[in-house]
């Protein structure tokens, strides 16, 4: 860590073995403690969840780095801060444990509290660099799948300023966290104006673009949506990439029913204008292809009891389950239908099964869904291992794993700052346009085209998305 | 009395539309004085504005300072970031009461560890 960090502690003694004290972590029941942390195993390497307390509508999340039973826990944190929490078990009498909590904050994880609980900090200064911004969620439903994507943009700006910047100037990142919530990405959009950001780039919903578009209507800033999206809202400032329902639907219908026969589908998603989309291109492809959609709900961003979906797909005779749903909200949907036994009883197809979402659902929970994006860790086309060794190289072997979104805002940023480079005052509008009609024949991985479709079919087998076929739209 | 913590003081501060108006008021102007906060508040008077702004100030948000006959207010950058660390601490502390209240929930405990323990 570069910045300045403060360490919290706190110790408890408890009238427990340090084994009993340590068995009981990562515990559903009412003996599991440190706000119920949520893990599928308490090893080395696994994810997990713990949600903050105190109203803070946020959860910290990150991997287990040491487990030392009955001696020790480190986890490494990335949501919605960058930070480590140390907990020591010491045997102080026969059934007697102090139990030592170490938490070490970066000054940004400060401000991002502070901010999320309301505090206006001041602008950062100007520095004479280029400024970008990243509007990102580093909380809410979203933060599972973002995690990656803010340290992809570092990695895509430092590699730019390590090769002299743009215009013989260096390029300033600015971070800034929507909640997964449009009203504070709107709002988070105008400070980021307000700083001097000539782009933003935004791992967000499109509910949160569309508020963060409108917003910078009236200024000189360029909007890009470079992760999975339903399409639609590009204007003269406005680029939307990533990956398209219609693209994923026709891949993924065409192999669930040739390996399944599964044609009857009940699609799940969320009141907004991604699962809108989405649910209407699934529509449109599986009646084309004698399928038929038997019901479909949706439900407010931020759900986590789905219940009363499960028993509707439970009694619409259903053979193919298909998920719009996004971050935690997909991953408690996920769980719960396997822990009720759905996946006996129907496929499960989900279009936002990215890596990082994935090892939050879990391996047994995870394991048969298919899925349709423009990346995952394991395909082999060029390029692929260099990006992922840069990426290990710079963050470590504990920082999230790459996904199509943070690989997508690493691909936009670089491209960016390409066109940046050779037209340095050209407008926003001018630099979209260029964009759009810019010819590459490059196809490493990092480089890609991102005008073009390409997609990978896939599926999960336990904590591994296995590339399947490869689909050019 | 049971003193409120600095916590509850600042959710209590944000918990009402005035003051959030007023932190707004503060976040787009910069320093301001309660006149012209007043000016832009329509649905309070100033008596009630200068309690909200009590409020604030008592919890950290904002600063106050007097030039002649003037208050001026401002955003309390610093006391956001010690009530962000305060905060903080408070979690810190609340994990361990929970472990303490998750050892007092009886569960059995396997005899030959506690021989082994005491051995």
């Amino acid at each position: 860590m570069t910045s300045a960090t403060v360490t919290l502690s706190s110790e408890a003694d408890v009238n427990l073995t340090p084994a009993e004290a340590f068995e009981r972590f990562g515990r559903r029941d009412d003996a599991g403690w440190m706000f119920r942390a949520r893990c599928h195993r308490v090893a080395p390497g696994y994810a997990v969840a713990i949600d903050l307390p105190g109203g803070c509508d946020a959860q910290v999340l990150g991997r287990l780095r040491v487990v030392l039973p009955g001696r020790e826990i480190v986890i490494e944190q990335d949501q919605p801060w960058r930070g480590q929490l140390r907990i020591k078990f010491e045997r102080t009498g026969a059934a007697q444990t102090r139990v030592r909590f170490r938490a070490q904050v970066p000054s940004e994880g400060i401000e991002w509290l502070a901010r999320h609980r309301g505090a206006s900090l001041p602008l950062p200064a100007p520095t004479g660099a280029r400024r970008i911004g990243l509007l990102t969620s580093k909380s809410g439903s979203g933060a599972v799948y973002s995690m990656a994507a803010e340290y992809m943009a570092q990695l895509a700006v430092e590699q730019v300023n390590t090769s002299g910047g743009v215009d013989h100037r260096p390029v300033d990142l600015l971070i800034a966290d929507d909640s997964t919530d449009h009203l504070q990405a709107r709002r988070e959009t105008i400070r980021l104006i307000e700083a001097g950001c000539q782009a933003i780039f935004a791992c967000v919903t499109s509910a949160s673009f569309a508020a963060a578009t409108e917003a910078a209507e009236a200024h000189d800033v360029l909007m890009v949506h470079p992760v999975i999206n339903e399409g639609g809202m590009e204007a003269r400032k406005v680029i939307r990439f990533g990956e398209r329902p219609e693209a994923q639907m026709s891949a993924l219908s065409r192999i669930v029913e040739r390996e399944t026969g599964g044609n009857r589908w009940f699609l799940v998603g969320q009141q907004y204008s991604w699962s809108f989309g989405a649910h209407r291109a699934a529509a449109k492809i599986l009646d084309a292809s004698g399928s038929r959609v038997v019901a479909q709900r949706f439900t407010p961003l931020g759900t986590r009891e789905f219940a009363p979906i499960i028993d509707s797909i439970r009694a619409s005779g259903a053979d193919v389950v298909m998920s719009s749903l996004v971050g935690a909200d997909e991953v408690a949907f996920q769980q719960q239908a396997y822990e009720a036994g759905l996946r006996d009883l129907a496929n499960h197809v989900s279009l936002v099964m990215d890596e990082c979402t994935l090892e939050h659902v879990g391996p047994a929970a995870g394991n048969g869904i298919w899925t349709a994006l423009n990346y995952f860790q394991s395909v082999t086309s060029p390029g692929n291992s260099e990006l992922l060794h840069a990426y290990r190289e710079h963050f470590g072997p504990w920082a999230p794993p790459l996904s199509s979104l943070s690989t997508n805002v690493y691909e936009a940023i670089r491209q960016y700052l390409e066109l940046a480079a050779l037209h340095p005052d050209a407008a926003p509008s001018q630099l979209a346009a260029d964009w759009r009609t810019r010819k590459s024949d490059r196809d490493s991985v990092g480089q890609r085209n991102m005008a073009t479709q390409r997609l990978y079919l896939a599926r999960a087998e336990e904590d591994v998305i296995r590339v399947l076929d490869e689909v050019v739209a | 009395m049971v003193r409120p913590s600095t916590e509850s003081l600042a959710f209590d501060a944000l918990s009402d539309g005035v003051r959030r108006q007023i932190l707004a008021i503060l976040s787009e102007h910069g320093e301001c004085t309660v006149s012209e906060i007043t000016e832009r508040i329509d649905s309070v008077g100033r008596t009630t504005v200068s309690s909200h702004l009590r409020v604030l100030r008592t919890s950290g948000v904002v600063q106050e300072r007097k030039v002649g006959r003037y208050r001026y207010v401002r955003l309390d950058a610093d006391g956001s970031v010690r009530e962000a660390l305060d905060f903080l601490q408070r979690i810190m502390t609340q994990a361990a009461d929970e472990l303490s209240a998750s050892a007092s929930t009886a569960e059995p405990r396997d005899p030959f560890e506690e021989k082994l323990a005491v051995g």
